[in-house]
């Protein structure tokens, strides 16, 4: 186990103050990741830094931020991954979010759209295993699996937890304020593709159709390249276009 | 006259559930938390909805707490629960002559088990250890524990709560032998307030030796850290466990599209500079390759490690210490207006949170009924809203 | 709790940093840069047709500048921005529509070696003829 001296150049904004960097160097372990660096930083050098993190394996979503301007998981990403061994390694926080402190960013807004979407975090889980969101991982041969007697179905939560990585890559979010963004909108695509009801479903549809749904988008496909957890909103946002656009064929051909 | 005032340090799983009990019961709450919802012991928890298998011979009162509450967080948070189940699965002969105790065991803290043929068990989970020797079925489940918290704590909003994140607390206040309240540093604006509180409950996991002490009292509390390692694949959809007394690394608890092996236990100095011991990493890989022989040739995708606050009454071994959980009121250590919850574990916050509830009300003359067991629990999207706290 | 005050965030331009950002960004950013120069370009060339106005002298003037070396080098640069906002332009309207999203990057490639050949010829046909 080798140790590795990391200088991290982290972003800092205290209300009233001006927004500047701070530097700090760790001992870390080869195998850590940013989120450890983070963490030893709080507890070794500055108790007033302040940031989101809880479950540190890529479930809770409350950690992302930017690694040297990229948005990332520090929980996820491994220092051999993202640090050269020598620079400062540059954390700030995500983009197109009000920033409370250093890099904790006020997410009441991103929640309300995905309360909007109306979409649960549960889904009915594959019939295949293994499941993974990252193709490398994908060495083994899927095999099929039977249901326990008990049990109609398999769940499991859904691929995407709530980050705001893809907010902050979008460049629409950047100029437009109001945009649902690629998380509200693939989150409005999975609710309808869950919902049986008509009502719901137009619903649905008309929101993704509105002022602010998917005709922002503007196609720069950066939200599914950021996404953590292989969402696709920009998949998902064309998808809602299509579907929108064959209704509207549908309407004019029945009138 | 109105309500009484109740602080609640710590926005883990045990301060989250407490806030709503007392804020349902009509109490004005403040939680203080130091950083983030969930952002100690909580949020690095193995996920894992127990169904109290685990326990069920050695730690019965834990093995029926959990299968109690794993049956009422179902009706009180449905969409946030993964239910596939779990497995407890022989690999050895030793696990095997196991079996007949654990259903016993099982039996006797009414946990509906299953013994199940092992080709089905197989069919059920393709990548088991082909060598299996038996299978046995429980309500096992998996939840989130971010958004566990931050269910309970959106409900208590709704109910008048406050929750004030960034915010630690410096200094216990007292007049005389009894808290008044508490001295906080906001860590987003450097400000220092005192809030005033009828009644202080510390709730603050493997920091609350440290909490209590502000207001020199001590509580048995030993923070034991334990190491978990997450994979790229979920390799299971259903919880595996080994079919044994609780060891390291027994457990493979499935979430998403990822699945975490743990986990290890040893004691810590201090919860906030933990180092993962590569060879708790290794051991865990050897432990899940036990159950997952495929679980070698999946990368990892993270690892994680936190300190568990467990009561230590004696010197024993941790593994066998009891994970139950246990109120203390200060009184009998002379101080009046603070009480400390400690030990447990997620799945049983609930009944914890009523247990220390109805310490507060006791203490404060207040008559109002638990509804916790009932209420349903409010979004976790609605933590955030009306800005942020 | 009093309200934090949020720090001033630069919106406009952000669009326009495509540093680490991946091809579909770069391609937005480009699509967007030659748009707004076909617009420019698009005034000048009113203004320009204006001369007409002016009778025969001051047309032909223009024309004598239009032949000159570096007007050519223009006129290339001009079809560049034509070709590249056209071709990816179709590959927008393609995807925008939930058509070839998986090979958006493939796409774009594809479409850019044709503009690349396309400009490539024109350019010899201008400099040559």
């Amino acid at each position: 186990m080798t140790l590795l001296d990391v200088t991290l150049q982290i972003f800092r904004y205290k209300p009233g103050e001006q927004p500047h960097y701070d530097t700090f160097t760790v001992q870390v372990e080869d195998t850590a990741h940013v989120i450890d660096a983070i963490d030893k930083v709080w507890a070794e050098h500055d108790h007033t830094l302040t940031f989101r993190r809880a479950c540190h394996h890529s479930s809770c979503g409350s950690c992302a931020l930017r690694i040297n301007g990229v948005e990332k998981l520090p929980c996820i990403a491994r220092f051999s991954e993202v640090w050269d061994g020598h620079s400062p390694l540059r954390l700030d926080p995500l983009r197109n979010f009000p920033i409370v402190s250093d890099l904790v960013v006020d997410v009441s807004g991103f929640f309300q759209r995905m309360s909007a979407s109306t979409m649960t975090i549960t889904r009915d889980a594959e019939s295949t295993l293994p499941l993974s969101v990252d193709d490398l991982a994908a060495v083994v041969q899927p095999k099929a699996v039977e249901l326990p007697d008990n049990l109609t179905r398999f769940n499991r939560f859904e691929n995407c937890i709530e980050c705001g990585i893809c907010m902050s890559a979008c460049p629409t979010m950047a100029v437009d304020n109001k945009f649902m963004g690629p998380a509200g909108l693939a989150a409005i695509y999975r609710a309808c593709q869950k919902t049986d009801d008509p009502n719901e479903k137009a619903h649905l549809l008309a929101l993704a159709n509105g002022e602010h749904g998917v005709w922002r988008c503007h196609s720069a496909f950066e939200c599914t390249e950021a996404c953590p957890q292989a969402v696709d909103p920009a998949g998902k946002i064309m998808a809602l276009r299509r579907e929108i656009t064959a209704n509207r064929f549908k309407k004019t051909r029945r009138s | 006259m109105s309500a009484p005032r109740v602080i609640v340090i710590g926005a883990g799983s045990t301060g989250a559930a407490t806030a709503h009990d007392l804020a349902l019961r009509g109490l004005r709450v403040t939680v203080i938390e130091r950083g983030e919802v969930a952002s100690g012991t909580t949020g690095r928890n193995h996920c894992l909805l127990h169904s109290g298998g685990r326990y069920c011979i050695t730690d019965q009162e834990s093995a029926i707490e959990c299968i109690d509450e794993n049956m009422n967080l179902r009706k009180i948070m449905p969409d946030l629960l993964e239910l596939n189940d779990g497995l407890f699965v022989a690999v050895t002969e030793a696990d095997l002559a196991f079996k007949e105790q654990f259903l016993e065991g099982c039996a006797a803290c009414h946990i509906p088990a299953r013994n199940i043929p092992v080709k089905h068990a197989l069919e059920m989970e393709p990548f088991l250890n082909p060598r299996t020797l038996a299978a046995v079925q429980v309500p096992d489940g998996v939840f989130e524990p971010f958004r566990f918290c931050l269910a309970f704590l959106a409900t208590a909003r709704l109910h008048g709560a406050v929750v004030r994140r960034y915010n630690v607390v410096s200094e216990i206040v007292c007049s005389g032998k009894s808290v008044t309240g508490v001295k906080v540093k906001d860590y987003r604006t450097g400000k220092i307030e005192t809030l005033g509180a009828d009644l202080v409950v510390n709730a603050s996991g493997p920091w609350a030796g440290d909490i209590a002490e502000m207001a020199g009292v001590k509580v048995p509390v030993q923070p034991t850290a334990g190491v978990m390692v997450t994979l790229d694949c979920r390799l299971n959809n259903m919880v595996l466990n080994r079919l044994n007394k609780p060891s390291d690394g027994d457990i493979v608890v499935p979430q998403r599209a990822t699945c975490t092996i743990g986990t290890t236990s040893w004691k810590v100095e201090d919860p906030d500079l933990i180092t993962i011991p590569p060879e708790h990493v290794a051991k865990m890989i050897d432990q899940g390759e036990q159950l997952l022989p495929v679980v070698r040739k999946i990368p990892m995708r993270a690892r994680m490690a936190v300190a568990r606050p467990l009561i230590v009454k004696n010197a024993a071994d941790e593994r066998n210490v009891s994970r139950t959980f246990e109120c203390f009121d200060h009184a009998y250590d002379g101080i009046d207006g603070f009480v400390t919850i400690s030990g447990g574990k997620t799945t049983t916050a609930r009944a914890m949170a009523q247990h220390v509830s109805d310490m507060v009300c006791n203490k404060l003359g207040i008559a109002a009924e638990c509804r916790t067991r009932e209420v349903p629990l409010a979004s976790y999207r609605l933590f955030y809203q009306g800005g942020q706290r | 709790m009093a309200n934090l005050e949020y720090p001033k965030v630069r919106r406009a331009g952000r669009w326009f940093d495509v540093r680490r950002r991946k091809l579909g960004m770069w391609a937005y950013a480009l699509n967007r840069i030659t748009g707004i120069g076909l617009v420019v370009y698009l005034y000048l060339h009113l203004a320009v047709l204006s001369l007409l106005l002016r009778g025969p002298r001051s047309w032909d003037s223009f024309v004598s500048l239009a032949r000159a070396p570096y007007f050519l080098a223009l006129d290339v640069i001009l079809l560049a921005g034509i070709l590249i906002h056209g071709l990816n332009g179709l590959r927008v309207t393609l995807t925008g529509f939930d058509v070839g999203v998986k090979a958006q990057k493939a796409l774009f490639g594809a479409l850019m070696l044709v503009a690349v050949v396309a400009l490539g010829v024109a350019a010899l046909m201008i400099f040559g003829g």
